[in-house]
């Protein structure tokens, strides 16, 4: 069985074979401080509601099957991958993604800044994942060295290749970001 | 000191990417929007001989299912891109049963949800007649064509064989480069909307108004209809200059369904239903006087490519021109495979090509008992050997002094095998960098606001190459205002046509005409004009004609510059140092440091230059240890379509890296005298690191990638 039960949402029977059923489960998720209640095909997952649900787009695809990071986003302020993560499974959790780090006009996030102060980025497709990654990283305690930043942050591809400008700008943000 | 050419400023276009706010070509809401899923065949060559759709239909949300049977003849035959068309391959999936590779699109499924349409398109039962496929060089049936059958031009000069013969110090090897996909994390998306019977398309694109108007010849209507909208871009690399043949078919179930389609291909349809870097064989013959001076230089390739489309890596156009060599034979061939056909990637001639020169060159410094930077020297030249024509600039000898002054290449010891740290065994080794510089015709509207704000607008592409930046600095810069007073829109097909995001071309291009704008401007203003002034400027770079400007507008690129054309030759230049450390026992490589000196005409935007350098270089690491997309020569079909198994770089793979870039002026290549950049770091670098594996353990790599299995015993 998927983790499919929180908060009220009712289990339904296991898929069956052809001819599918028509139907969708309602779930409730609170995504960067807002509660959002939705009826979803029980297979969408946490990257496909956020983008084609709720509309934050921030949230990238790059792979679908959890071996880029691009949809990284935080979970109770954990990292873990949007399109390896049920939506239904989210309910009661707190949900951050790159449009929570910071308000639209007002100040940006620490990261986000060191991310423009270093060009940390090129085409900024993977650039939410890297900087919500970068956010956990300095948290969980690795961004003590280069190295140790190059080994934590190597679940996020950059096929632009910024690697250099990633490690400096966690570097920069990093003792603010302990502090926050 | 007002911005301009030169500052060194953060992305202009950062704010958004940094906040979720750039809007790449998925991202974009539209009401009523039905997904699609693609098939993929499951053969690379045959027949489809039955389709059971009724599982799939029975999907409940499903809309349509399309294949052959009924979209025979939707989509209209165009010509391959290199015959004057626009297509990337003239593969035309679902125009009929025949399978000319692994991973043909074989159907499309549209449906309400994406849930329902992933479900359908596994429901859907495939039924094939498969034959034996040919994959690649050594298979039965495949087809070689000497690419001058095309109208390659080999380079040739002197009499190569004769000097080779009578030379005093001689190399001759065989090398190989793999299979490569671009990979862009953004994957191939696709999303249509017909308003009012005019096609909306939202696609990441390097050529939004090649993407207009093929698609448009394809469909059968009018390009005034057709409004690509591609402001961000998710990494391109040269997978997204031609059409590939999905837009089309999405376009077309938009039209039939009458609502909006958005197609999120998976990663592995990335690898068959765009292009890819072709596989090469290589043979170099390198001969000299005890001197160094090269005296014949003979090099030959073999290219895979599809059945029906000639697609030419053609790298020896620019390895017979580095060196000063008067006696040159080349020759490119192209082997005809059961493959999708293949494209530009990141500096697809010399990429390999040069990989296999500059390993060459090194093999010969061995011969020689010569550094190989010093070899470099001996043969730099301002002239190319074969018409003779000047280099507008090179500073390749300044590269090298910079780049070894900077890595330390004095401390080297030549012995392979020589140095180590520990376990590890160290090796340095260095490669030259090239990169023929291309400008195009271009036009752009500049708008200069009394309040002193200016707008940029022209159809250039920033695909994370910093273009956003780079053109708002130039026009800052003739405007004579700040840089936060300048907008610039780009990516967009309703804008002033810009030349393909392909050849390093941008910047040249885009800058020189929207400073001719600003030119224009200021010259009003200093007339009286008064209020806003908005001037739309078109520039045919010297050597192009003046139809070029035309062309443009219908979606044809017209590039000129480069080594061959014209009256000089145009290129950057660059030396790459590195060192690598190979595990005794292991053998595992790594590379913990690596210098790149670039003279490449004046740099625009400086913090952004030094990403794509570095970028770049990044890439010829990962070319040199990691890259190959790994092929089942009994079926033809890719192994690792994945982004766990085809190998990228990682933060973890990347330590120390240095770019230096050298101040160049060059009044002749253009007014501004801009050279390309993007694809100038990964030129050579790829050799770099193979030579410092040779040095590193005497065991000379002459495949890529170098993996352990080549380095043991």
């Amino acid at each position: 069985m998927l983790p499919l039960l929180t908060g009220t949402a009712a289990a339904q029977p296991a898929p069956a074979t052809p001819p599918t059923e028509s139907r969708t489960m309602d779930m409730t998720m609170e995504v960067n401080g807002q509660v959002h209640r939705l009826a979803l095909d029980p297979r969408t997952t946490l990257l496909d509601a956020l983008r084609e649900h709720i509309g934050l787009t921030g949230s990238k695809k790059g792979c679908d099957q959890g071996q880029c990071g691009a949809c990284t986003v935080l979970l109770d302020g954990r990292r873990v991958l949007g399109c390896l993560t049920l939506a239904a499974s989210v309910g009661g959790r707190q949900v951050t993604t790159i449009e929570g780090l910071s308000r639209p006009e007002g100040a940006l996030h620490p990261m986000q800044q060191a991310f423009l102060d270093h060009d940390a980025f090129q085409c900024g497709y993977c650039t939410p994942g890297q900087i919500l990654s970068a956010v956990a990283c300095v948290r969980e305690g690795h961004a003590g060295s280069a190295e140790d930043i190059r080994e934590y942050m190597s679940g996020n591809l950059c096929r632009c290749a910024a690697y250099p400008q990633i490690v400096a700008a966690v570097q920069q943000a990093a003792p603010q970001v302990e502090r926050s | 000191m007002p911005d301009g050419i030169g500052t060194d400023h953060q992305r202009i276009d950062g704010r958004a990417k940094v906040t979720g706010g750039a809007r790449y070509a998925s991202d974009v809401m539209l009401g009523n929007v039905a997904h699609a899923w693609l098939v993929t065949s499951a053969i690379a060559r045959g027949h489809i001989t039955g389709m059971d759709e009724a599982a799939a239909r029975a999907v409940p949300g499903v809309l349509e299912v399309f294949s052959h049977r009924n979209m025979h003849g939707a989509v209209a035959e165009t010509e391959f891109f290199a015959k004057g068309g626009y297509v990337g391959s003239t593969i035309r999936p679902l125009e009929s049963d025949r399978i000319w590779h692994d991973g043909q699109i074989v159907a499309m499924v549209v449906a309400d949800t994406l849930e329902a349409a992933r479900e359908a398109a596994f429901r859907l039962q495939v039924e094939y007649r498969e034959e034996q496929p040919a994959a690649g060089f050594d298979a039965a049936g495949v087809e070689v064509k000497a690419a001058s059958e095309g109208g390659f031009e080999d380079p040739e000069v002197g009499d190569a064989d004769r000097a080779y013969g009578n030379a005093e110090v001689k190399i001759e090897a065989e090398y190989s480069t793999p299979t490569q996909h671009h990979n862009p994390i953004e994957l191939f998306t696709t999303t249509a909307h017909w308003v009012g019977g005019k096609l909306e398309l939202h696609e990441g694109s390097q050529f939004v108004h090649g993407l207009k108007n093929g698609v448009a010849a394809q469909l059968g209507i009018d390009p005034a209809d057709v409004h690509v909208v591609s402001p961000f871009v998710g990494g391109a690399f040269g997978s997204r200059g031609s059409l590939t043949q999905r837009t089309a078919l999405v376009a077309e179930a938009a039209r039939r369904l009458g609502r909006p389609v958005k197609l999120v291909p998976t990663r592995d349809q990335g690898f068959t239903i765009a292009t890819y870097r072709a596989e090469t064989r290589q043979k170099v013959k390198l001969a000299a006087g005890r001197d160094g001076k090269l005296q014949a230089l003979v090099h030959e390739g073999w290219e895979v490519t599809s059945r029906p489309d000639p697609y030419k890596v053609g790298g020896t156009a620019t390895t017979a021109r580095i060196y000063a060599c008067p006696n040159v034979r080349t020759k490119v061939n192209l082997v005809h495979a059961d493959r999708n056909t293949p494209g530009f990637m990141r500096s697809p001639p010399e990429l390999p090509y040069m990989f296999a020169l500059e390993s060459a060159m090194d093999e010969l410094a061995v011969a020689l008992n010569m550094d190989p930077v010093e070899l470099r020297r001996v043969n730099d030249t301002q002239r190319e050997p074969i018409k003779g024509l000047p280099y507008s600039s090179r500073n390749l000898v300044g590269c090298l002094d910079a780049g070894a002054k900077a890595f330390g290449w004095e401390r080297r010891n030549p012995a392979p095998r020589s140095m180590r740290q520990g376990e590890w065994l160290v090796g340095w080794g260095m490669a030259t960098s090239i990169y023929p510089t291309h400008i195009g015709a271009a036009t752009a509207r500049v708008t200069l606001l009394p309040s002193g704000h200016a707008r940029v607008q022209t159809a250039a592409h920033d695909v994370g190459t910093g273009a956003y930046t780079a053109i708002g600095l130039a026009a800052a810069e003739g405007l004579g205002v700040s840089l936060d007073k300048v907008a610039v829109e780009l990516g967009d097909s309703d804008l002033p046509p810009a030349p393909v995001a392909g050849g390093s071309n941008t910047t040249a291009s885009v800058c020189n005409v929207v400073m001719k704008a600003c030119d224009e401007i200021r010259a009003r203003r200093a007339q009286g004009q008064q209020g806003a002034i908005e001037v739309y400027a078109e520039n045919v770079p010297e050597g192009l004609p003046p139809e070029a400007i035309g062309k443009l507008y219908q979606g044809r690129n017209a590039l000129g510059g480069g080594l061959e054309g014209g009256k000089q030759a145009m290129a950057a230049f660059g030396a790459i140092f590195v060192e690598v450390r190979v595990h005794e026992r292991t053998r595992e490589v790594r590379v913990p440091r690596a210098v790149g000196a670039f003279a490449a005409g004046r740099i625009v935007s400086p913090r952004q230059a030094h990403s794509q350098l570095t970028g770049g270089m990044i890439w010829g690491i990962g070319a040199a240890l990691h890259e190959t997309t790994e092929i089942d020569h009994r079926t033809a079909r890719y192994m690792n379509d994945n982004l766990s198994e085809y190998l990228v770089p990682v933060n973890a793979d990347i330590q120390q890296l240095d770019v230096i870039m050298l101040d160049e002026r060059d009044s002749q290549a253009n007014p501004l005298g801009i050279k390309g950049i993007g694809e100038l770091g990964n030129v050579g670098t790829n050799a770099a690191v193979a030579n410092a594996v040779f040095h590193a353990t005497g065991t000379r790599p002459r495949h890529l990638p170098v993996r352990i299995e080549q380095l043991l015993g």
